[in-house]
């Protein structure tokens, strides 16, 4: 029987047609026809183990499992038969038998799988009279938690950390009634994915910790939205109580995310309440900060912006601003007379001729389906996990992924990885490139191992291959020189050259934002007498927080639009105007896929903040600049629309194959890659996510090797010193970074008055 | 015939006179008027009267936040807002009854799977301030633990009908 | 003794006005009074046929209830609505209350007892109470509100139905006694045989559709369309707290005691004892004497209370179908009868 062939059953005397080979839970939930289930999950393996999909077929003596029964043609299956029903009956009264009567108390109560069923297949009364179990709860992070006496033992839990997040985290114990969920040793769950546990656990066992206890299903109000720190943009559901945020959960998106998401996504919401919010607009004083009225912040901001206008003006902002934002913010600084605005602020280097829209070079759907993937500069996992968990499919899949990356990363699948210096990361590129056959100034120079030709066969001989550059190589000082090498290696072996871009807008700022003026670091290295602030904070937003520190301080005036005050900022701004943060805004976001999302606010700004294109559209009134007459976000998106509607994604980028090389090997090279919690102001307020082991503190990493080279223990003190700034941090060993590397990351307060999150570094005793 | 008995009973207002002769008759008749602040009407034991919250004997509060009341609640007079308190436990930070809007339906002490919110025999309590109709937390536990005793024996006594 | 009298004609020749104040003074009191208890009596009369008790808090049995009521709406604040107009919103509960107090110059007490004994006290006392009739008509356009407007028109519509029944009740009396002199007419209905000789057998139709349009002259229930609590909330005065009102409340009773009292005199022979002349003369308290007017009037006040603790409030076309097509054709078909009846001299009343 081939897979494509089709095959007739009956359900429930109505005809239905399904690929041979087909599981029956997945007919019968394709035709509508409910079957009670609690193991079977569409992402997940089947495990058939709770046996509420009992349903009757004929000829067979007893009812069968229909999440574990293939479709056979001329099948005739019955899920309300008496037999079926008694047995779906008998199965619920098993699993009743060790489940709590605790409803009120849990969390789940109101959206529980269990529950559901219990009232459509279970009986009212309790024939069980002997003692329950009880098991003692674990503690399995600051994400989850758990109440195992709850657990049906459906190992749903299990699965996904096995089949999706990769790595077995949980596992279940012992046999029968004493078979436990738990972690084995006292360890946290630590996947970046962790929190999909929560969604995929049918009862109360695993539930949110941030949202413990807080509010019920029935209160909250679902609206859509599109998660803001990463740039998948997957989809999520806002839940959402008395003009509050409650909770974030994802939305079925098969295109995007599926139906996780990333914990980021899930649990940043938490970093809305956070004491640091800014909700009425300040205005710097001799005597410090006073809050002020809007009208007097912004006619106070126009004066300011006036006194620049014109060249002396720059504006920064954040990729992860909306596409409305940043259309507005665009016309305002070219009503001002200024060309200067960017928004690459981590970006390491600007040589090179750019990509006119670049995007992931393929869909999202497509990572799956490739056979072999380079990846340069990138740590997916952390960076866009649930990009991560597609290419993890498609290695699990027997893709081929190869890194190449200036630290070993720790990845849930196979992969081989290529670590070398930051300068050693060019020649490692230039190398595969040479494997390949390709010819330039660096390629011919460069020398090839094994490791090389391996990755260069892979990508030749791949059917479906590409070449995805990540942040790190963004953020790299020769990123110019790596774009020209991918472009050289993706054209030489077929494959397609796509970028991992880092924010929820960097897709989409390209549509909105002509860079054709002074770039983000130039803007900084020649400082500006003015400048224009959306959604950054000075010292973790940019490639050289140190440069931008001292740019913004030598100013005349700053304004920043911000969600959040704190000190970096104060030090920054003159003038600070609260905008709305993700949930209370409206706009759109162009994904690594070039997709357009749009979304409503799901709740109202919170205190006297008001959504940033509201705060730049009465701004370009004050400033009587033509063009700001809108009436709602949606407007202004239609001419957006209007002017970048029709831009095809476009990865061309120009030979800068003879650039100079900015990182030189020898001496200590700095990797200042950028946590995944520390990405953008909400993530690094939200506290939950900042007790997870992802959220690291700011640390001198080195290898063994290195510290004993320079006489460190692990847990010293040490000074390191870049451009002249000092800084002291911690040592920590880390086996990962290579020879002559020390890697401190950027993003993370300590790191503050650092340069490039690449360069040469010393380090000296504290 | 009729139209004429008809026509007759209406000329000389037969009916109305009927009226009177009733109202007359109970301008005589023995009053019910009980004299309120001196004499008072019996209560039952299901009275809904001002509402509060109980205890266990151990001085444990029993509300557990499941915030079933607060759904059932048919004129969103209840408003709860919880979170783990310090051992971990499930409890309310925020319980407010609003006075103005509860129709005293008791359906919030229906729905209580712990009995933690009840309504007491108590009816004469009044205002000054609107802002004293809301029934917080803290003032339904004052309440609970003043006429515990009272709800106690309320609820043994009904509680073969529930 | 001696001196008062003197003190009393030296006033009635030199300073007139004292002395008319001071007689109209003496009618106003006790009246007031009168009205006052009146309320109090409602309360208590309609409380007592709802099987309650009615008010009992205020003083011994509640007797002091109608001076907490006077002292409260006393005290209370005069709201005058922002898009009234000012003067005649504060001249209409006036034009209310004065005529139902003037009307009481002509009324005779007793044979003596009268302020201003005129020839023609019936047209005057006709005139009194049709005036009245524009102090709520004026309310409830001064108030510039919808539903005082329904009530004041309402209540005009009724008043002017009404006063055509009562005119020709009126005719048939003065028919009857051949007098408009109030005085003259109660000693019109004195003869031998008692209360029998009273006006109101003969009269009968023109004495019960006198009182009913008397009901409804006064606005009181079932026929209280102006006020119409449940449908125009409290009609032409719904705009009005405190004195106004106070007057407009005042103004109704002493209307009803004034119809009551109008009643009494012009069907129940006034002061007359209902006893033959013949058997007590001389006997004290049932020979003639003002107490008798002042039981007649209280029977007819406990009507009013009585019907309005009975009947639900007519609706608005049955009142105008009652007027026109019931009261006025049967009141003209009475003044024929009664006609005939004083030109053939019929017995015992007319001969």
């Amino acid at each position: 029987m081939s897979e494509d062939q089709t095959v007739t059953i009956e359900v429930d005397g109505r005809e239905l047609q399904a690929q041979a080979g087909a599981m029956l839970i997945d007919v019968t939930d394709a035709a509508g026809i409910n079957i009670p289930r609690f193991c079977y999950h569409k992402k997940l393996s089947v495990s058939a183990n709770c046996r509420m999909c009992l349903v009757e077929v004929e000829k067979v003596w007893k009812p069968l499992p229909a999440c574990a029964t293939p479709v056979a043609d001329g099948m005739k299956v019955f899920t309300r038969s008496p037999m079926a029903l008694a047995a779906q009956k008998g199965t619920m009264e098993f699993l009743l038998i060790n489940h709590p009567l605790d409803c009120p108390i849990c969390d789940q109560g109101g959206e529980c799988e269990l529950q559901d069923v219990a009232v459509g297949y279970g009986s009212d009364v309790s024939r069980f009279v002997e003692g329950k179990r009880v098991v003692k709860d674990k503690d399995i992070g600051p994400l989850v938690a758990t109440d195992l006496t709850r657990c049906i033992h459906c190992t749903r839990c299990v699965r996904f950390g096995a089949e999706i997040a990769g790595i077995r985290e949980l596992g279940a114990t012992g046999r029968g009634e004493h078979m436990t969920i738990g972690t084995y040793i006292e360890k946290s769950v630590d996947s970046e994915l962790s929190g999909n546990i929560i969604d995929v656990c049918p009862v109360g066992s695993l539930t949110s910790k941030p949202f413990r206890f807080h509010a019920r299903a029935w209160e909250l109000v679902q609206r859509e939205s599109i998660a803001p720190h990463d740039s998948v943009g997957s989809s999520v559901n806002v839940h959402v109580r008395r003009n509050e945020v409650m909770r974030v959960v994802p939305c079925d998106n098969e295109a995007v995310n599926e139906c996780w998401i990333s914990d980021r996504d899930r649990f940043s919401y938490t970093g809305l309440a956070s004491e640091e919010r800014l909700t009425r607009p300040m205005i710097k004083q001799k005597n410090g900060w006073m809050e002020t009225s809007w009208h007097d912040a912004l006619n106070q901001v126009a004066q300011g912006l006036k006194d620049v206008a014109g060249e002396q003006l720059g504006a920064l902002v954040s990729p992860s601003a909306t596409l409305e934002e940043m259309h507005l913010a665009q016309k305002l600084v070219t009503g001002l007379g200024s060309s200067n605005i960017d928004y690459r602020l981590r970006q390491g280097d600007f040589r090179g001729q750019e990509s006119a829209y670049p995007w992931l070079g393929q869909s999202i759907e497509a990572l799956e389906t490739l056979n072999a993937a380079l990846l340069i500069g990138s740590n997916v996992r952390k960076e866009q996990p649930i990009l991560g968990h597609r290419l993890r499919k498609a290695a699990v899949a027997g893709a081929n992924i190869s890194f190449i990356n200036p630290m070993e990363l720790d990845m849930n699948y196979a992969s081989s990885q290529l670590v070398n210096t930051p300068a050693g990361m060019v020649d490692d590129l230039a190398a595969v490139a040479k494997a390949q056959g390709a010819s330039g100034d660096i390629i011919d120079s460069a020398e090839v191992g094994d490791a090389h030709k391996a990755v260069a066969e892979q990508l030749k001989t791949a059917d479906n291959a590409s070449v995805l550059l990540g942040n790190i190589a963004v953020a790299h000082p020769d990123y110019s020189l790596l774009c020209s090498l991918a472009a050289k290696v993706a054209e030489t072996s077929g494959a397609k050259l796509g970028f991992l871009p880092e924010a929820a807008n960097s897709t989409g700022a390209r549509l909105a934002i002509r860079t054709d003026g002074l770039n983000a670091t130039a803007m900084l290295e020649h400082p500006r007498k003015g400048y224009l602030l959306m959604g950054v904070e000075p010292a973790y937003d940019f490639y050289n927080p140190a440069l931008a520190t001292t740019a913004f301080d030598k100013a005349e005036f700053v304004v920043a639009l911000t969600v959040f005050r704190s000190p970096t900022i104060e030090a920054a701004a003159d003038v600070m105007l609260p905008i709305s943060s993700f949930g209370e805004t409206s706009g759109t976001y162009v994904n690594a896929e070039g997709t357009w999302q749009s979304f409503a606010g799901a709740v109202s700004p919170k205190g006297e903040t008001r959504p940033a294109w509201k705060v730049l559209r009465v701004l370009g009134n004050m400033l009587d600049i033509d063009g700001f007459d809108q009436d709602s976000s949606v407007d202004v998106f239609n001419e957006v629309k209007e002017t970048a509607g029709d831009r095809q994604p476009d990865n061309t980028v120009g030979d800068a194959t003879d650039s100079e090389r900015k990182v030189a090997a020898g001496g200590l090279t700095r990797i200042g890659d950028v946590p995944l919690y520390a990405i953008d102001p909400l993530v690094r307020r939200a506290a939950p996510l900042q007790q997870t082991k992802d959220a690291i503190s700011a640390s001198i990493r080195l290898n063994a090797r290195e510290a004993t080279r320079g006489g460190f223990a692990e847990g010293d003190r040490a000074v390191v010193v870049q451009d002249g700034n000092r800084a002291v941090l911690p040592i920590e060993i880390d086996p990962n970074v290579p020879d002559s590397c020390v890697r401190v990351p950027a993003g993370l307060a300590g790191t503050e008055m650092l340069g490039g999150q690449f360069g040469e570094v010393t380090l000296e005793k504290a | 015939m009729k139209v004429l008995t008809d026509y007759i009973k209406s000329l000389f207002l037969l009916e109305l006179f009927k009226g009177l002769n009733l109202t007359g008759r109970y301008l005589f008749k023995k009053k019910f008027t009980v004299q309120y602040p001196e004499e008072k009407a019996p209560v039952s034991p299901r009275f809904r009267g001002l509402h509060a919250q109980r205890r266990y004997p151990n001085g444990e509060e029993r509300c557990i936040a499941c915030k079933l009341c607060e759904a059932t609640c048919p004129a969103l007079a209840i408003t709860i807002e919880a979170e783990p308190r310090e051992d971990g436990s499930r409890r309310t930070t925020r319980y407010d009854i609003d006075l103005f809007k509860c129709i005293y339906c008791g359906y919030c002490q229906e729905s209580c799977p712990v009995d933690a919110i009840v309504e007491t025999r108590v009816y004469e309590y009044s205002f000054e301030n609107r802002e004293d109709a809301i029934m917080t937390k803290e003032k339904l536990l004052a309440i609970g633990d003043k006429y515990e005793a009272q709800i106690a024996a309320d609820i043994e006594a009904q509680a073969k009908y529930r | 003794m001696g001196a008062l009298i003197g003190l009393w004609e030296w006033l009635g020749e030199n300073l007139i006005i004292i002395q008319i104040m001071i007689k109209i003074v003496v009618i106003v009191a006790p009246l007031m009074l009168a009205v006052a208890y009146f309320t109090y009596a409602e309360r208590k009369i309609i409380g007592y046929m709802q099987v309650r008790i009615g008010p009992n808090r205020v003083g011994p049995k509640g007797w002091l209830q109608p001076i907490a009521d006077a002292v409260k709406l006393m005290f209370k604040e005069i709201v005058i609505p922002t898009k009234a107009n000012k003067l005649l919103f504060l001249i209409a509960p006036l034009l209310t209350l004065g005529p139902a107090l003037a009307a009481w110059a002509v009324f005779p007490f007793t044979e003596e007892l009268v302020l201003a004994d005129i020839n023609a006290g019936l047209l005057y006392i006709l005139a009194m109470t049709s005036v009245g009739v524009y102090g709520v008509i004026i309310a409830g356009w001064a108030s510039n509100s919808k539903y005082a407007f329904l009530g004041a028109l309402r209540s005009a519509a009724q008043i002017v139905s009404y006063e055509i029944a009562m005119g020709f009740a009126l005719v048939g009396v003065l028919v009857a006694a051949g007098s408009l002199n109030l005085g003259d007419i109660v000693n019109a209905q004195r003869g031998e045989g008692g209360l029998f000789n009273w006006y109101w057998l003969p009269l009968l139709p023109l004495f019960v559709i006198y009182f009913i349009s008397g009901v409804a002259e006064t606005n009181r229930a079932p026929f209280d369309v102006a006020e119409g609590e449940s449908e125009i909330v409290a009609g032409f005065h719904v705009d009005y707290s405190g004195m106004p009102f106070a007057c407009f409340f005042l103004g109704e009773y002493a209307n009803m005691i004034l119809i009551s009292a109008l009643t009494a005199l012009m069907f129940l022979g006034g002061w007359l004892s209902p006893f033959p002349a013949s058997w007590v003369d001389g006997v004290f308290l049932l020979g003639d004497g003002i107490h008798w007017l002042f039981i007649k009037t209280a029977i007819f006040g406990f009507f009013f209370l009585w019907l309005r603790a009975t009947f639900p409030r007519f609706r608005y076309d049955q009142i105008m179908r009652l007027g026109w097509k019931v009261f006025i054709p049967i009141t003209i078909v009475w003044i024929l009868v009664v006609g005939l009846a004083v030109v053939y001299q019929m017995p015992w009343w007319f001969d």
